[in-house]
Formats: C-alpha cells, structure tokens, sequence
C-alpha cells in the first residue's frame, strides 16, 4: 500500500503546484487583449505601448479577445485581463450580467469630446471601422453601387452577392435598402426588423456567401466568386493596398466603433481607467492616422490627415455624413429577439 | 485485496486521476449548468426542443455526419485494400500520402479547398477544357462543397482502421475458401468482407462521431443553411452567453450518441462475434 499512497501524494502536489502557480495572477503586468491583426497592431504603436512608457509600467499586448471568456474570468474570480476591445454587443451584455465595471467616466475627461453614440456606461469606443458596399473590379470596371438600394439592385448590379451571416448589419442595410430615412432606423422596432427581414429575404436568392471572417470578402471578390458584398472597411483597405481588383465606397455605410471595457474585479482597473483616458486625447488618436487601417474615434483628429489618408477614415466629416453609426444597444435587442427568426431565414 | 489487483489499480491510477480532474469533472460541471436556469431546473430543454431552429439544426448534422460517414468508408475501401497489397517503396508513398493531411491544420486545408472549388478555379476551368460541363459547376457555398471538405478531413480516419482489419486476415483462409469450390464473389461476401467489418463499423463510427462536431468546414464551405449543432452551441456561448442553453444542447447531444452506439454496439458485436461463418 505503501506505493499507492506515494503516488497518491505525488499527484496531490502536483495538483497543488497547479493551483499555487495560478494565485499570483495580482503580480502580472497591465495585460491589454483585443481581436488581433491590423487592428491590435494600431492599439498597440498608438495606445497601449506609449502607455506603458509614459507610466513607466510593463504592459502585455494579447489577442484573441473573446466574451465568454471574459465572462469566465470574473465568475472564476480571476481577471487576467486589466482592458478588453470587444464588440459594442459584449458592452450591453456585459453591462446587463454583471461582468463588466461600472466606468467612472469622471476619470475619462476625454470621454466628453466624443459622439453621445460612442460613450456608454460599461465600455468606450476608441477607434472607428464601417461596414460598407465593396465590389469586384472584374465585374463592375467603372463603379460598384453606391448606396444598399442599388446593392439590392439585381437588374442593375447583376451578380452573385455576399453578406454578413448574422443579423449584425443586415438590419441597417436592408432597412436603408427599403429607403427607411438613416435617422430612423433606430430604435429598432419589430415593423422594422420584420421590414429588414422581408428585404433580405427578397434578395436571398442572389446571395451565395453569408460570410463570418473579416478575411473573405476581399478574397472572394478578388477572385470573382463574388460580384460585390458587404465588407469591413478595413479589409478592404488593406487587400486594395495590395493591389487586388476590388473596390469600395463609404456611402452608405455602417459605422461602428472598436470598444474598451474593463472586466469586473480587475486589480488594475484604475490603471485601465488611464488607459481609456489616455487613448482618447487629441494626440494618441491622431496616431491612428499614420497607420492607415482603423480611424480615430475622435472626430477633431481627422483635421490633421491629408485629402488621401481622409478618404479612409470614418470620422472624416465627408464620410461620416453619409454613413449610419451603428446603435450597438439597439442592435444587441434586435440581435437576441430575432435569432431564432434569423436562423429560420438562413436555413430557409 | 489480492496482489495483481492492487498493480493493476496502481498502473490504471495516474490515468483514472488525470481523466477525472481533467476531464470528467469539468464535463459534469458543465452539464450541471443545464440545469440551474432561472426559469426552472427544466426549462433549457423546453427551450431547445421547441425551437424549430434547434430541431432542424439537430437532423440536418445526424444526415450530414450519415451521409459522411457513408461516402468516406466507400472511399476508403479500395485504398485500404491497395495498402495492403503494396511493399516497399510504393508502400511508403501510399501510406505517408493517407497520412500527410493529418500534419496540416483543418484550416489550411479547409481555405485550400475554396480555392480549388471556386466558380473561376482550377476545377472549373479543367472540367471546362474537357468539355463536361459548358458553365461553371457551383462546388462551393452548398452541400457539395461541405461533403468534399469533410470526406476529404475525416478519410484517414476511416482508412486507417480498415486497413488495420486488412492487414489482419490470414490470406490462408482466401486460399481455403478458393480450394474449397467458393467463387471470388461468395470468398469476399462470407470470408473477405466479415473480417473487415470491425474496421469497417469502427472506421465509420469514427467519421460519423467526428462529423458531428465539425465546426470550420461547413462554416467556410457550406450555405446559408450549413449550420451545424457545434456552430448553435458555439454562439449560445459566445453570442448569447446562455451557457445552460449550450449545456442542455450538449447533453442532448451526447445522450443520442451514447443510445446510437448501444444500439450499435448491439447489432455489430465488437471483439467476440465477428468471425466468417
């Protein structure tokens, strides 16, 4: 017997090596997540890095971010994440469960400057992207549509058509499609979701990709699988950089927002609180400028950018007033009462 | 206790500790979770079984993961067979090409394949030039498209097993069954093809459970209608984050499994009735 309880003992401190190796998260660095890609390397040069070097503080950079994870955490009662980019749906679930704290937005002075649509009481945008029309050069030489009415213009615009797989974006597309006035898309409505949903099913048969992946549109289209789709806005970019055949216009557009939480319970929460106030000043917004893929948040900071770099951002005053900024609160309620009607809809 | 049990407990230990930290109870941790909604201990599973969403969602994996299983065996026959036949150099090559796929990620695999099946690729163009088809074939974005990206996954699986069987029989008994008057077609029926059947059901066993929990291949490869169980219970999680929800969704899911490979397990007895009658 005397064997068995040395192994039984010997499997006991290794668990308990496991369990004390995990109770010194409090002496980790300020840890940063986010989606990754182009867009986690903007944060990083223009927000997180000169961060730390202004506080003279280690900071950690990780990806991929994800909100079941970070519902985890906090349930777990271990927050390993100090400030979280998420998608504005995260910020009112995580406002309504609990997972996320309460911002002082007392401590984010520069909270103020911003669009009412950018600041909510559990999360803060920090940078723009948009939704927006793209389209093969293949298929369409001269120009692509240039608002959702012509994109659901099979006779004008032939061609297979891809869209996004979820609610997400549909919503506003096929409600401007329908020529529902921009200013009153939102609030949502069950009319108006019903409307949207009529309007995508009624282009459904054209539609040969519902895509998932940031990455498929420009590839799709570069190939000609596609004729024109839907696209992030800095997927684009970046493949018409490369010099793919593809092409793009901010008419139209969604505009949406890349969005700072804080997990509840996080040891750094004033740091973060920092953080989010130091991201949003004048100059580190007009960093993202240079870097040319996600756009400040902060309007006054698209003044500095030349004619070209303005083209690509959101906030720029020519392209901002022809774009819908997306009402993440109210696409969260249209998102979970029509899921089930959705997947109907896909299923077909 | 007598001695040899006790070794044996001792030997089975480290993996019965690891499997049940590691393993069984974090799984009953989680389904524990179907049952603490709010709305009663219950009401997770009314909530699925009266979507209509969940039900279609359900057949439409069982059909698929069928469907797989089905064409993957029939593929994986005739290469199991060549692998038994083949020596030396040729051996080699066959086998590393059944293997090679493993070393490369699903994902790779996966985005290959759209390129090949594209509307303007190398498929289309080449059935074009011989004169199949005058159009484009649509490969891609339907069910075709996912049933050549799983079979094309999964195949080794099946392979593997059957040649396993293969490899087993004694080639003594074909040249009994030929000496003894049989033709070539009652030698494979009665001799032949009861011998592979245990590689055979655990070849397409396997490819029917890894099916049902395929995940990348139908999202990048499929429809609007290729959504497949693991994609519901992956958004209840990270979209919905009603993880009772994506819990009972589990549960039930594992519960047909476990009754479908009783039943199984029933009719095609593994280990001790499967010999040529």
């Amino acid at each position: 017997m005397r064997r068995r309880e040395f192994l039984m003992s010997v499997a006991a401190t290794g668990a308990m090596a496991g369990l004390a190796g995990s109770a010194h998260a409090q002496d980790r660095p300020f840890t940063f997540t986010s989606w990754g890609g182009a867009l986690s390397n903007a944060e990083k040069e223009a927000f997180i890095d000169p961060f730390g070097t202004l506080k003279g503080i280690p900071v950690v950079n990780t990806s991929p971010t994800e909100t079941a994870k970070i519902k985890a955490m906090v349930q777990a009662g271990k927050v390993e994440w100090d400030l979280v980019d998420v998608g504005g749906r995260t910020v009112w679930q995580g406002g309504k469960e609990g997972f996320l704290e309460s911002l002082d937005l007392a401590r984010i002075p520069n909270a103020a400057k911003l669009e009412k649509g950018w600041v909510s009481p559990f999360g803060v945008a920090t940078s723009t992207g948009a939704s927006i029309i793209a389209w093969s050069k293949t298929a369409f030489p001269e120009a692509g549509p240039q608002s959702w009415a012509e994109f659901w213009d099979v006779k004008r615009f032939p061609g297979a058509r891809g869209l996004y797989k979820y609610f997400y974006y549909n919503y506003e597309a096929a409600l401007l499609a329908a020529g529902v006035k921009r200013e009153e898309v939102f609030p949502y409505t069950t009319e108006k979701a019903d409307m949207a949903l009529g309007k995508i099913k009624e282009l459904k048969p054209s539609v040969s990709v519902w895509w998932g992946a940031g990455a498929q549109p420009p590839q799709l289209l570069s190939t000609g699988e596609l004729a024109l789709s839907s696209a992030w806005s800095g997927r684009m970019l970046a493949a018409e950089a490369e010099g793919a055949p593809v092409g793009h216009t901010y008419n139209d557009g969604i505009a949406w927002a890349n969005w700072w939480v804080i997990p509840k319970g996080s040891p750094n929460r004033d740091l973060a609180h920092e953080a989010i106030d130091f991201a949003l000043a004048e100059e580190q917004q007009a960093k993202l400028l240079t870097l040319k893929t996600y756009g400040p948040v902060l309007g006054s900071a698209t003044a500095g950018a030349d004619a070209e770099t303005a083209r690509i951002l959101v906030m720029a005053p020519d392209n901002v007033k022809n774009m819908l900024i997306l009402n993440e609160e109210e696409a969260n309620k249209y998102s979970y009462e029509y899921e089930e009607k959705w997947n109907q809809l896909m299923l077909g | 206790m007598k001695r040899r049990h006790i070794e044996t407990l001792l030997l089975l230990a480290p993996a019965v500790i690891f499997l049940g930290l590691a393993f069984v109870a974090p799984l009953a941790r989680l389904f524990s979770l179907a049952f603490t909604d709010e709305a009663g201990m219950f009401s997770t599973f009314s909530t699925l079984i009266d979507s209509e969403v969940y039900r279609r969602v359900m057949v439409n994996t069982f059909l698929v993961a069928f469907a797989v299983a089905l064409i993957t065996v029939l593929l994986a026959w005739p290469v199991a067979y060549i692998l038994t036949r083949l020596k030396g150099f040729w051996f080699a090559f066959a086998l590393y090409g059944v293997l090679f796929p493993f070393w490369i990620s699903v994902l790779v695999r996966t985005f290959s394949w759209m390129i090949l099946l594209e509307r303007n690729g190398p498929l289309n163009r080449f059935l074009i030039n011989i004169g199949i088809t005058d159009k484009p074939l649509s490969l891609l974005f339907n069910d075709t498209g996912v049933m050549i990206g799983m079979v094309h996954v999964l195949l080794p699986y099946a392979i593997l097993p059957l040649y396993g069987a293969m490899l087993r029989i004694d080639q003594r008994l074909l040249l009994a069954s030929d000496g003894l008057g049989a033709g070539l077609f009652d030698t494979f029926r009665r001799i032949y093809f009861p011998l592979c059947l245990p590689g055979l059901v655990g070849g397409a066993t396997f490819v029917f459970l890894l099916s049902l929990g395929f995940f990348i291949t139908p999202a990048l490869l499929g429809g609007s209608n290729a959504i497949t169980l693991s994609m519901l219970i992956a958004s209840f999680i990270n979209d919905r984050l009603a993880w009772s929800l994506a819990a009972a969704g589990s549960l039930i899911l594992l519960v047909i499994v476990l009754a479908l490979l009783a039943v199984t397990a029933r009719f095609l007895p593994f280990g001790k009735g499967v010999y040529a009658r």
